[in-house]
């Protein structure tokens, strides 16, 4: 089976095909069956797609399906692994040997989604050098390649010259070099001969083609895991620039404005990181590998330079003098920061929908998958009204992540903000251990269970973040003085060591009954790789949203105190007083929902009530992480739940409750966790009926990270979840994107 | 106001009863533990039969309790790294966190706890081992973060004990030592300062001192009047100071004192406390005090009522004035402060094995380290140097002074006893006079001890002494021998030449010599003072008068 | 290991999952996990008087705006009441999950301020140096004079 890359190649060449005049003979049955089986995919769309960005002269594309190599035959978009169908089984993927998976998927699909304009070519070829996946006028089937072609073929990576290509092996064996436009290869061992020049089709009407420079060649890369070895050495290899990488990422976050992700996009600062992290790949000292990475921070983190507003009146125009340790760890390393992502106000609410700025559109709305459960004609009226909500309180950041417009984003994770949006719009949210990475410069609140949470495509990425963030920081008290050592994710081999809890309180009322199937076939899955699966029980989970409760709007009340317009925000008009100014500039910046959380807070750290509500919580707060002691003592090493109660709701529906109800009811089955303190993931499984991602949560024991993602990259890697497949959105603003599509060609 | 006389009978065990200002010409209070005046004599223990009062009510017994405020001497502040300095441009020395930006976090600072460890074991608290942080929550311009972080429900020091003295009367030749309890020691953070500008009706607010570290030391109401209150202050005071953990200098604000004052019928319960605030040096404290107790007894009298409220010191009216107006009740909302885990020190016994050092603090390696205190500092010299209770009182409470006390007293034949004298009377008054500290004084040990070895060695008489002190203290650097050259103050050595002299003066006077003759000896004092005019003072006294008496006599 | 059938279980559910639907409240989740037997619903708390109300309002320096607010805060408490029904005898409670781990003390070095013109730049009034407040402490106008939402509801 060809890897997506090959198909992405192919697809190049039959584009060529189409406008040269000549048809270019195929050296061989195989280049014939390639070309044959490209085609074929391309009539038969699956997952993976090229979203925006698209020529003008192209209709809006099939989703392109050549990303899609290890996606395996048969499966029909969004099917697999579960939707909605409970089917009780799990069809372990074909393919999940291959080196293509999950995280190849999306990284090819967003590297492929990216036009790709190499500099210093011709014109002429650089239109050929088109989206792949425009070979639909051909005809023909698709075929399966011999096994006995497949382990080569599926090392067959993509070009990193044009039309020239070599085998992985080969290039990795040092076996094959580069000869004015040819690669040859020299001989295999034991197999006398003079170096020949690498088989690639069609070879003719290559040949001489020039060689364009490494620097602003785009092709994607080869597929083996997300940051760490795809972009990350895209660019080390000079395969694509930073600055590219930034603008195209500027170019898709205007594209996708109507999601509002984001709050402010810092285009300029982007950018000169990005030529900065240029100039440092071109030295060759690159300063690690989230160099040149776009990336989004929640804006609730403090930036310099940049408005740090926490969605509220309160903080508008509020600009930092100082940056986040987090942050700051982040631009040390040279990622780029594209600009801070939208949120409930000061992160209070768990679907994105409270804050000043307006809510945040879930992408997975405008996705194929979804269009296509929820009806088959949309108008664009309906589709503005049947928009989902992305989760809270992080949603823009999961927003952003999962629209493609970075590679990763910050969140901030208090009673599952991080969990939550990750699992409702399909992307991998993580919560780290309380006290493992610093919370300096993160607007707090509520300052004991607080974290800043990772989200990211795929469950390597979130390792390769979380050792960048984690570690003592003297500026926050609360963070852990022992050293904190990076690591790399390696594959589990064996499950069978593994025990795996299913605690019963989480099956509340209020799960629907595909996710408590996705969760039972989970289960089942981990069961039948050999790992030992338990039921556990966490007596106090139905108390630990009412404790959160208490507790959250106790320190709610007491962190907001600062606001009073003296030193920074908000001020009112309001000058008879220092009172009357205070009472006023809170009441013009804060909202109703930031409001009542303080109103409720103060009432129960009134000395009547300290000892009946905020110690009795305190309590209850104990035996809720005695509960997770006592689990994990018994030798339990993972605890298995859903993460969410459904998939998202529309926001007509999400809205007509009020955000503390909302809150109680979306936190039940993340928000243990932060009582606890305890790591926590959420990995995007499968799509509902709706067509809507569906998360599944593991939480590990405190500061065993690695064992959770490690558990967490093995499940990843076996439920294979499909890459969301953005259409145009019909707007009355396409026009706009037209435009938007041929501007980014010129 | 003569209503507002306060003076307690001798011996009345504590009471107060109005009584007609005692004489005119009181002097003004002076500092130390011994103020004068109207107030003149400090409260016995309480709870002695008394007469009733004035009008027949039942007597009155006030109840004092303290909170004093001491400003951490460190370079930083306790949960920031700007500076602490008394004088600076405004908001210069100002952090984030002091500011309060969002998302800035504590962190505390090592000298600190160390300043306040030390301060509870000199006042012989129990130091847990474990402590807290709380927040106390109140909205005030100079609170940037709407809260301040403090030590509520475990503080650092509990239940210790503090031994001051004052003196009974006016005469400062009783000394009674009393005893406070300490109820707790706590580490707390100071506000800014806000300067209200009436004229445009704005205060302005300067963040520079906000988040400095203070050590709030609560005191149990032992205390009776103001005087008890003053002394004990004082002495907190001096060991703050010995210790180094702070300067405890009224003036600059480094040390505050709020006092809560009740009045109370003896074997009843006790009435309603108010706080009086705003008090910047100690005589004005026990002023206040005084003040208060005696606006509430009449208050009561009257038949009115006390509120539980806060009242501020006007210190040009002398009188106590009502601070904030309160409609009920000011709830702090105490809460556990999340940002800080608990603070643990540890002792030799339960030193962790592969800590890092920095991270530690023992409690036994700063006991250990500890300086002498006043109170041992003083029985020391008594013991050594035979001196009188008061004496060493007046030496520490003078800084520098008992230093230069003892290199005096070293560098010098004359007795201690008389040294003191030298020291208390002449260059106290000297120094007090000129507004000088001891290390500014222009008369070194040295050179006073040179001078009273000139008259011990009966070389000049003490009135010459005085002299050449008059003359030292213009600081020219001459030597005191030099200045008895100078002005010829030797005294006469030549036996003979003061006989003759005594002789021609007892010739000279016949009168007085018959009336000495008669019985008056006090006219032999006269003759003492001819011959010492004859000698232009250069005579010994003693001497002449033995002479004179023998000539008489013979 | 006897294989667990967890599939089954979770299908077969302890509780029947309740279809999601609007306007639940957590109290009626309590189905589950030892408390099998449906509860009543906690007695309905007397309303907070209007002078807590009022006292709410002045330390926080947030009023309420409307009845919805009051309401809202009713809603909390009511929420809030579950907590009783845990039996936390003997139980500490617990500050923050770090509490076995100590304090990291700093030392005592001069490492910030000088930063006067980056903190008044994000105050929208100044003079010279300083912060400006208007003159206070003035308390806030007593019930009767001020026209909060408060006063209709006495």
């Amino acid at each position: 089976m060809m890897t997506s890359f090959g198909k992405c190649m192919m697809g190049n060449i039959i584009s060529l095909v189409k406008r040269s005049t000549s048809l270019l003979p195929y050296r061989s049955m195989t280049q014939l069956g390639m070309a044959i089986r490209a085609r074929g995919e391309a009539r038969n769309p699956r997952v993976g797609t090229r979203p925006f960005a698209q020529r003008s002269t192209r209709p809006p594309a099939a989703p392109h399906d050549s990303m899609a190599g290890a996606a395996g035959p048969g499966r029909a978009p969004g099917s697999g692994w579960g939707s909605g169908s409970g089917s009780g089984r799990v069809a372990p993927s074909p393919h999940s040997a291959q080196p293509g998976g999950p995280r190849s998927q999306w990284a090819a699909a967003f590297l492929a989604a990216l036009p790709m304009v190499p500099r210093g070519v011709a014109p002429r070829w650089r239109r050929v050098a088109a989206v792949p996946g425009e070979g639909q006028e051909l005809s023909g089937g698709r075929e399966e390649e011999g096994t006995g072609r497949e382990s080569h073929a599926a090392r067959f990576s993509p070009p990193g010259e044009w039309g020239l290509s070599a085998c992985r092996g080969c290039r990795g064996a040092g076996r094959v070099r580069k000869v004015t436009g040819f690669l040859l290869r020299s001989p295999f061992p034991g197999r006398p001969g003079r170096a020949r020049p690498v088989r690639s089709f069609p070879q003719r009407g290559w040949r001489f083609l020039p060689v364009p420079p490494r620097r602003g060649l785009w092709r994607p890369a080869a597929l083996n895991g997300g940051l760490r070895s795809q972009v990350s050495a895209a660019l080390k290899e000079g395969r694509v620039a930073p600055t590219e990488l930034c603008q195209r990422c500027l170019a898709l976050i205007k594209s996708t404005k109507f999601l509002n992700a984001y709050i402010t996009v810092a285009e300029e600062t982007a950018m000169k990181q990005a030529e900065e992290s240029e100039e440092r790949y071109k030295r060759g000292q690159p300063l690690g590998i989230l160099d040149g990475i776009p990336i989004a921070v929640k804006d609730n983190f403090n930036t310099v330079g940049i408005e740090t507003t926490c969605a509220s009146n309160m903080l508008k125009g509020y600009i930092s003098p100082y940056n986040a340790t987090v942050v700051q760890k982040l631009l040390d390393q040279g990622a780029v920061l594209l600009g801070k992502t939208n949120l409930d106000e000061f992160a209070m609410g768990s679907g994105s929908t409270d804050g000043v700025f307006g809510p945040v559109r879930n992408p997975w709305s405008y996705s194929k998958q979804y269009k296509e459960k929820s009806g088959p004609k949309s108008h664009p009226e309906d589709e503005e009204s049947n928009w989902v909500i992305t989760g809270g309180s992080s949603g823009g950041s999961a927003a952003a992540v999962a629209a493609f417009t970075c590679f990763a984003a910050l969140g901030s994770d208090t009673g599952g903000s991080t969990r939550n949006p990750a699992a409702h719009c399909g992307v991998v949210g993580l919560k780290p251990t309380y006290g493992l990475i610093s919370r300096h410069g993160l607007i707090p609140l509520v300052n004991s269970m607080d974290v800043p949470g990772i989200l990211t495509r795929c469950v390597d990425d979130a390792a390769v973040l979380l050792g960048s963030l984690a570690g003592h920081d003297p500026k926050d008290s609360t963070t852990i003085q022992d050293d904190f050592m990076p690591f790399e994710l390696l594959n589990l081999a064996d499950v069978s060591k593994l025990s795996i809890g299913i605690p019963k309180e989480y099956h509340a009322p209020g799960l629907s009954s595909e996710i408590l199937a996705l969760w039972s076939k989970a289960a089942d899955l981990f069961k039948n790789a050999g790992a030992k699966v338990v039921e556990v029980s966490l007596p106090h989970t139905p108390y630990s949203i009412v404790c959160y409760h208490v507790l959250c709007t106790a320190e709610v009340a007491s962190n907001m105190a600062r606001f009073d317009g003296l030193e920074y925000g908000h001020r009112s008009d309001m000058k008879d007083s220092t009172e009357s100014l205070y009472a006023a500039t809170r009441r013009e910046g804060f909202n109703d929902v930031v409001r009542g959380r303080i109103l409720s807070g103060n009432y129960f750290l009134l000395k009547q009530n300290y000892e009946k509500y905020f110690v009795k919580a305190q309590k209850v707060r104990r035996l809720i992480a005695n509960d997770f002691v006592k689990v994990f003592r018994s030798g339990v090493d993972i605890l298995l739940t859903p993460t969410t109660l459904r998939d998202a709701a529309p926001y007509t529906e999400f809205i007509q409750e009020d955000n503390r109800t909302r809150s109680a009811q979306d936190d039940i089955l993340t928000q243990a966790a932060n009582m606890a303190g305890l790591p926590a993931i959420s990995v995007p499984t499968a799509l509902s009926e709706r067509g809507l991602p569906v998360g599944l949560q593991f939480i590990g024991r405190s500061f065993q990270e690695k064992q959770l993602l490690t558990v967490a990259k093995w499940f990843e890697k076996q439920v294979q979840f499909p890459l969301i497949q953005l259409e145009e959105v019909k707007r009355h603003d396409s026009d706009v994107f037209q435009h938007q599509k041929s501007a980014s060609f010129s | 106001m003569a209503a507002l006389v306060a003076v307690a009978a001798r011996g009345c065990g504590g009471l107060w009863r109005r009584a007609r200002q005692r004489g005119a010409g009181q002097s003004g209070p002076g500092p130390g533990p011994f103020p004068r005046g109207q107030r003149g004599v400090a409260c016995n223990a309480r709870g002695g039969a008394v007469p009733a009062g004035k009008s027949g009510l039942a007597p009155w017994v006030p109840v004092v309790g303290l909170e004093i405020h001491a400003q951490i001497s460190s370079n930083s502040k306790l949960f920031s790294g700007s500076q602490v300095q008394f004088a600076a441009p405004p908001n210069s020395l100002v952090s984030f966190f002091d500011a309060s930006l969002p998302g800035t976090l504590p962190v505390l600072n090592r000298r600190c706890v160390e300043a306040a460890v030390m301060t509870g074991l000199a006042l012989n608290c129990s130091i847990n081992k474990k402590s807290l942080f709380d927040r106390k929550h109140y909205f005030y311009a100079d609170l940037p973060a709407g809260y301040q972080i403090t030590q509520q429900r475990v503080p650092i020091a509990v239940n210790g004990s503090l031994s001051y003295s004052l003196c009974i009367d006016s005469k400062m030749s009783q000394m009674v030592t009393k005893t406070v309890r300490i109820k707790q020691i706590q580490l707390e953070q100071d506000s800014g300062k806000s300067l209200h500008d009436d004229t445009r009706s704005q205060t302005l607010v300067d963040l520079n001192r906000a988040g400095v570290g203070l050590m709030e030391v609560v005191m149990e109401p032992d205390m009776c009047c103001g005087e008890e209150a003053a002394a004990a202050v004082r002495e907190l005071q001096l060991i703050l100071q010995t210790l180094g953990s702070s300067q405890a200098v009224m003036a600059e604000g480094q040390l505050r004192v709020d006092a809560n004052v009740s009045v109370h019928h003896p074997g009843e319960p006790y009435g309603v406390r108010t706080e009086v605030k705003n008090i910047n040096s100690i005589r004005f404290l026990a002023k206040a005090i005084d003040y208060e107790i005696q606006r509430q007894i009449e208050e009561l009298e009257n038949g009115g009522t006390i509120l539980n409220e806060t009242r501020a010191f006007d210190s040009k009216l002398g009188c106590t004035v009502p601070m904030r107006d309160k409609e009920g009740k000011q709830d702090y909302r105490f809460m556990p402060e999340p940002n800080l885990p608990p603070l643990i020190l540890y002792d030799a016994k339960s030193l962790p094995a592969n800590m890092n050092h920095q991270q530690v603090i023992n409690i036994d390696w700063i006991h250990e380290r500890l300086p002498d205190l006043p109170s041992v500092k003083r029985k020391k010299l008594v013991e050594q140097y035979g001196i009188l209770p008061e004496h060493s009182f007046t030496l520490l409470n003078e800084e520098g002074l008992a230093e230069f006390f003892e290199s005096v007293v070293k560098q010098t034949q004359m007795k201690p006893k008389k040294v003191i004298g030298w020291i208390l009377k002449d260059l106290l008054s000297y120094l007090k006079q000129h507004s000088l500290t001891v290390k500014e004084s222009p008369v070194s040990s040295f050179v006073l001890a040179d001078l009273l070895n000139l008259l011990e060695k009966k070389e000049i008489s003490s009135t010459a002494a005085k002299q050449v002190l008059a003359e030292l203290w213009k600081g020219e650097g001459k030597t005191p021998l030099e200045i008895v050259k100078e002005q010829k103050l030797e005294l006469l050595q030549d036996q003979k030449e003061l006989e003759q002299i005594c002789q021609a003066v007892i010739d000279g006077h016949k009168n007085e010599v018959m009336a000495i003759k008669a019985g008056n000896p006090k006219v032999l004092n006269k003759l003492i003072g001819l011959v010492q005019k004859k000698t232009q003072g250069r005579s010994n006294p003693v001497l002449v008068k033995q002479l004179l008496e023998k000539k008489l006599s013979g | 290991m006897r294989a667990l059938l967890l599939g089954a279980w979770l299908r077969a559910g302890r509780g029947l999952p309740r279809a999601p639907g609007s306007g639940r409240r957590h109290r009626e989740h309590r189905g589950h996990s030892g408390h099998s037997e449906h509860r009543p619903q906690a007695p309905l708390r007397q309303k907070v008087s209007v002078e807590v109300l009022q006292h709410l309002e002045h330390l926080a320096l947030v009023d309420f705006r409307d009845a919805e607010g009051v309401e809202r805060l009713q809603k909390a408490i009511q929420f809030a009441d579950q907590l009783h029904e845990v039996n936390t005898d003997g139980v500490e409670p617990m500050d923050s999950v770090l509490e076995d781990r100590c304090l990291y003390l700093r030392e005592d070095d001069v490492t910030e301020g000088n930063c006067t013109k980056e903190l008044l730049e994000n105050a929208r009034e100044k003079v010279e140096e300083y912060f400006v407040a208007p003159p206070g402490n003035i308390p806030l106008p007593k019930l009767e004079e001020q026209e909060t939402f408060l006063q209709g509801s006495q």
